[in-house]
């Protein structure tokens, strides 16, 4: 069997030591094994769709395709990256997104090109990871692994704040992510325990049967490692700071990739792992998903700075998605998944057209700007369109991933349902005054504006198409989902965990 | 039973090899530095073939003085490593100050016989011998810069320091053969009667003050960030890792042979101890603007990951103990040797503003010293993640759930210590004329074998596991 997932995931490394090695102070040649290295794992990626991949069943579950080594035995610890519908559409995601970074940041970064792409193509690396390991240990390496190059991405090519918005990012998710660590080496002694068989597979761990109290504390440690990246409603104030002092390329991977993690890693980990615990603790999940919607949106009316604003909104999204999660049936959690997507798709393009509106304005404050509709109708049409898939308008992306969430909400706590809907009301104002105020009235100062090149034309196109796609036909994605989605709401696998 | 020499063969070629350099120091001028930098590379390099080689697998306790087990063999070649290491990263560093010679090289091959002799001893004489000779060697290599005062300082502080902890040892070891009548370790660990049971623990109390001081343990630590600060940045690697390194290898032998119920009133103090010096070394590390100091309690912080492993020893964490030595010998030699060799040519790196820039100004050395930085905070995928999470699975897996969480806590806080050194070197402008020092062919091996080294244990720890868990099984048949 060939080892694709291997691959993919080492293949941008590859590339990023390239980039040190062989192009030290030539900046041109960089980008090129930037994008050539990013675009060859989307090539990669996309192949997986047409190698007519059939669900297996084995010992360690059912995958499309499954690699297992075996790599420090005495500890139970293996090389094991599985690959579901799950994990193909986010590696979709996450392989398409670092391609545009790479493009974004073409004429944006001029400092340590180099460095810069080393650790973009880092980043990239150690997500992939995160979203194909079914190893823990395995799993806990990747997902600390993307901290550091990001922490550097900010610090490095951060705006005038930089250095304590790097500090807060990496201190906040760190120490979630340790207590993690000490709560995954708990579950995993109990189950050797139990079973005399020592082992971090993801699927053995399943069965560890658990007293109540001891399964609410791993339970909590691992949810407030996942809960930090989300953000999750009050372990947030890390974000808006790192997004408003990130590079371009940074915001677009923060938000659109890193985020993403927090929110699979509920739905892959925290709830099959630790199932009556995530059942006792759904309530909370779904009222803190509420609070970050309705909060994050509040703030985000009171917001100036457009790119402040953007992050506000990323967070209202990822609560609508923690709903959907902490709602757990099948109806939601589809919408959910797919909402992970959507958020990558038009979260992402927002932080990119505000990137290239700073470019050009030299200023992210809404008041200074206005009137670039007529100047620049290319790219105001871009963000119109962007902006109307964040508002959740029929026909876009977010419309159909919303929508599912709300109905399935609605069939288990209608009141949730009707709360969320209130939120959703709260985005559409905010995301409206954005657009009003950027690119209609009173036509802003600045002479120096230009519309989109074929760069960007090309990037965002691509968002477009994408977000287009999914809004009136979200079947194929929805097709691919299923399989995973409904093994992990099996109720039977449930009941037999609790010994039923 | 007649001496077998061969034995004995890492030791004495150590000792030949050293007198070698001091002879040839003394009466050959002008003073062939490269030869004496080579002779003492061949000595290390031929003691270290000596024990992987020249000895039969299993030797016999030699003439019940020293015991020449696979776990003195183990740490004999990681002595070794550790003196190779501060031979090439002292060169290059000891050539710009004046002080690369006979001094520097033989001094540093007499501190690797202290530390064979400490790692090999079954009987407190021996024991304490090693002791004397690695820290006789050391008080003149923190002061061997003869015109910096900061050293000269330095050097008579870790003396003063030293004089004291010898005296509490031997008083402790004293009281350890006025209850057993013998000085073989083993037995001089056992109380004779029930009534000799306090004055076990009074010696053993006074030996773990004594220790205590020389491993920089909270609340005997105090010394460390002066002595570190002011001896050159090599000896400081050497003094951080060998030394400490040595007097931990002994303490846990003496846990590991140390009986019931001595033991059971030991543990709850190492428990604390082991608190209170992660505590302290990590918390105090988040005010220190200077590089050494900040390595120091950082050094003092890797002690009480190490008391803690020390407390599950007898609960299975022994494997996972051995493992984070090597692993702690590894990141802090980098990182103090680094800052030698991104130092300039007159006086170490001090202020962190100092390392502003020289990210991108000195790449790799600066990388491999950000990469020991991170090893250190436990970032995977660097050696010290690995070792963190071996050595908390076997704490965990002891039982010691309230241990291991305060010691992530910590883990938590020493981050942000790590991190303030790499906004240093990599997100901060340069305030420094561009002239900077070319790292040396030495150094740059030294920094080489670190960075492989790093990854590679944090990558593939299988073949040093392996080779432990057969050690650890065989340790208690001492």
């Amino acid at each position: 069997m060939f080892p694709w997932l291997t691959l993919i995931i080492f293949l941008p490394f590859l590339g990023s030591l390239l980039c040190l090695a062989a192009a030290h102070h030539r900046p041109l040649w960089c980008r090129v094994i930037a994008l050539g290295a990013s675009l060859a794992d989307l090539g990669l990626v996309i192949l997986l769709f047409f190698l007519g991949l059939t669900p297996v069943s084995g010992p360690l579950g059912t995958w499309l395709l499954l690699e297992d080594y075996p790599w420090i035995p005495s500890l139970g610890i293996s090389y094991s990256l599985g690959l579901d519908g799950l994990s193909l559409l986010l590696i979709l995601l996450t392989t398409l997104l670092t391609v545009l970074s790479v493009l974004v940041s073409w004429r944006a970064v001029t400092e340590r090109v180099d460095f810069f792409h080393f650790l973009l193509l880092l980043i990239e690396t150690g997500i992939l990871g995160v979203f194909l390991s079914v190893d823990l240990f395995l799993f806990y390496l990747f997902w600390e692994i993307q901290l550091i190059p990001m922490f550097f991405l900010v610090g490095v090519w951060g705006h005038t704040r930089r250095l304590a918005a790097a500090l807060k990012f990496f201190l906040y998710t760190i120490s979630g992510s340790l207590l993690m660590l000490v709560a995954l080496i708990g579950l995993y002694l109990l189950h050797g325990g139990q079973t005399g068989h020592y082992t971090f597979s993801l699927y053995e761990l399943m069965d560890t049967s658990l007293p109540l109290g001891t399964e609410l504390w791993l339970y909590a440690a691992f949810v407030l490692a996942f809960a930090v990246k989300v953000p999750i409603v009050p372990i947030h104030a890390w974000l808006p700071d790192t997004h408003t002092e990130a590079p371009t390329a940074g915001s677009v991977i923060l938000a659109g990739l890193l985020l993403k993690t927090g929110a699979y890693a509920l739905v892959r980990l925290a709830f099959p792992l630790f199932p009556e615990a995530a059942g006792l603790s759904a309530p909370l999940l779904v009222v803190l998903g509420l609070a970050g919607l309705f909060y994050a949106a509040w703030l985000a009316l009171a917001q100036t700075d457009v790119k402040r604003l953007v992050a506000y909104s990323s967070i209202a999204h990822m609560g609508l998605i923690v709903i959907g999660i902490g709602v757990w049936n099948l109806v939601t959690l589809n919408g959910a998944v797919l909402q992970m997507l959507n958020h990558g798709l038009s979260t992402g393009a927002l932080f990119l057209m505000v990137g290239m509106l700073d470019e050009r304005l030299g200023t992210r404050n809404l008041a200074e700007m206005g009137g670039l509709w007529g100047k620049m109708p290319v790219f105001s049409a871009f963000f119109l369109l962007f902006a109307m898939s964040a508002m959740g308008l029929p026909g876009l992306n977010n419309f159909v991933g919303e929508l599912l969430i709300l109905i399935g909400t609605f069939q288990a706590r209608p009141v949730v349902a009707i709360l969320g809907f209130l939120g959703m009301v709260l985005t559409l104002i905010y995301v409206l005054r954005m657009v009003q105020e950027a690119l209609f009235g009173e036509p802003c100062t600045e002479q120096h504006t230009w519309d989109i090149n074929l760069r960007e034309g090309i990037i965002l196109s691509t968002l477009a198409l994408a977000l287009l796609f999914i809004g009136l036909y979200p079947q194929p994605v929805l097709q691919i989902l299923g399989p995973p989605l409904e093994a992990l709401t099996e109720p039977a696998r449930m009941l037999a965990r609790r010994g039923l | 039973m007649p001496y077998d020499l061969t034995a004995i063969s890492p030791q004495l070629i150590l000792s030949g090899g050293c007198l070698l350099i001091f002879c040839a120091g003394a009466f050959w001028r002008p003073r062939p530095e490269g030869l004496l930098f080579s002779l003492a590379v061949l000595a290390v390099v031929g003691a270290g073939s000596a024990i992987l080689v020249g000895l039969p697998a299993a030797a016999p306790a030699f003439q019940g003085l020293l015991a020449l087990s696979s776990y003195s063999r183990l740490f004999s070649c990681l002595f070794l490593g550790i003196t190779l290491m501060t031979l090439l990263f002292g060169r290059q560093y000891g050539k710009t100050r004046g002080f690369a010679g006979d001094e520097l090289y033989g001094l540093l091959l007499l501190a690797a016989l202290g530390m064979l002799l400490i790692a090999d001893s079954v009987n407190w004489v021996i024991f304490f011998l090693g002791l004397e000779l690695l820290s006789l060697s050391l008080y003149i290599l923190i002061a061997i810069e003869k015109g910096n005062a900061a050293a000269n300082e330095a050097g008579l502080k870790y003396f003063l320091m030293g004089a004291v902890a010898s005296a509490f040892l031997t008083f402790g070891i004293a009281l350890l053969y006025a209850q057993g009548g013998t000085l073989e370790i083993r037995p001089s660990l056992a109380a004779v009667t029930p009534a000799g049971i306090p004055w076990l623990l009074a010696g053993l109390a006074f030996i773990l003050v004594g220790f205590g001081f020389k491993i920089s343990m909270a609340p005997f630590h105090l010394w460390t960030p002066d002595v570190y600060q002011g001896a050159p940045a090599p000896v400081t690697a050497f003094l951080s890792t060998g030394s400490k390194i040595a007097l931990f290898v002994a303490l846990t032998r003496l846990a590991v042979l140390l009986g019931e119920p001595a033991w059971s009133y030991c543990q709850p103090v190492l428990w604390g101890l082991a608190v209170l010096t992660m505590a302290v070394g990590n918390i105090t590390a988040l005010y220190q603007t200077r590089i050494k100091r900040l390595l120091a309690y950082s050094s003092i912080g890797q002690m009480g990951y190490l008391l803690m492993g020390l407390t599950a020893v007898k609960q299975g964490a022994l494997e996972a103990l051995i493992f984070f030595l090597v692993v702690y010998a590894v990141m802090d030699l980098g990182a103090f040797g680094l800052v030698g060799v991104l130092s300039g040519e007159r006086e170490d790196l001090d202020d962190l503003e100092g390392f502003q820039g020289l990210g991108y100004d000195r790449p790799w050395s600066a990388a491999t010293l950000a990469v020991c930085l991170l090893a250190l905070a436990g970032l995977p995928p660097t050696a010290g993640f690995m070792g963190k999470f071996i050595l908390f699975r076997a704490v965990l897996k002891g039982g010691f759930v309230v241990l291991a969480v305060i010691g992530i806590i910590t883990v938590i806080i020493s981050i942000y210590v790590y991190l303030k050194v790499l906004v240093a070197l990599y997100m901060q402008p340069a305030a420094r004329p561009a002239t900077l020092p070319r790292t040396g062919l030495a150094a740059g091996l030294a920094t080489a074998a670190i960075l492989i080294l790093i990854f590679w244990l944090g990558l593939q720890p299988v073949p040093l596991l392996t080779l432990i868990s057969r050690i650890a099984g065989a340790l208690t048949l001492i």
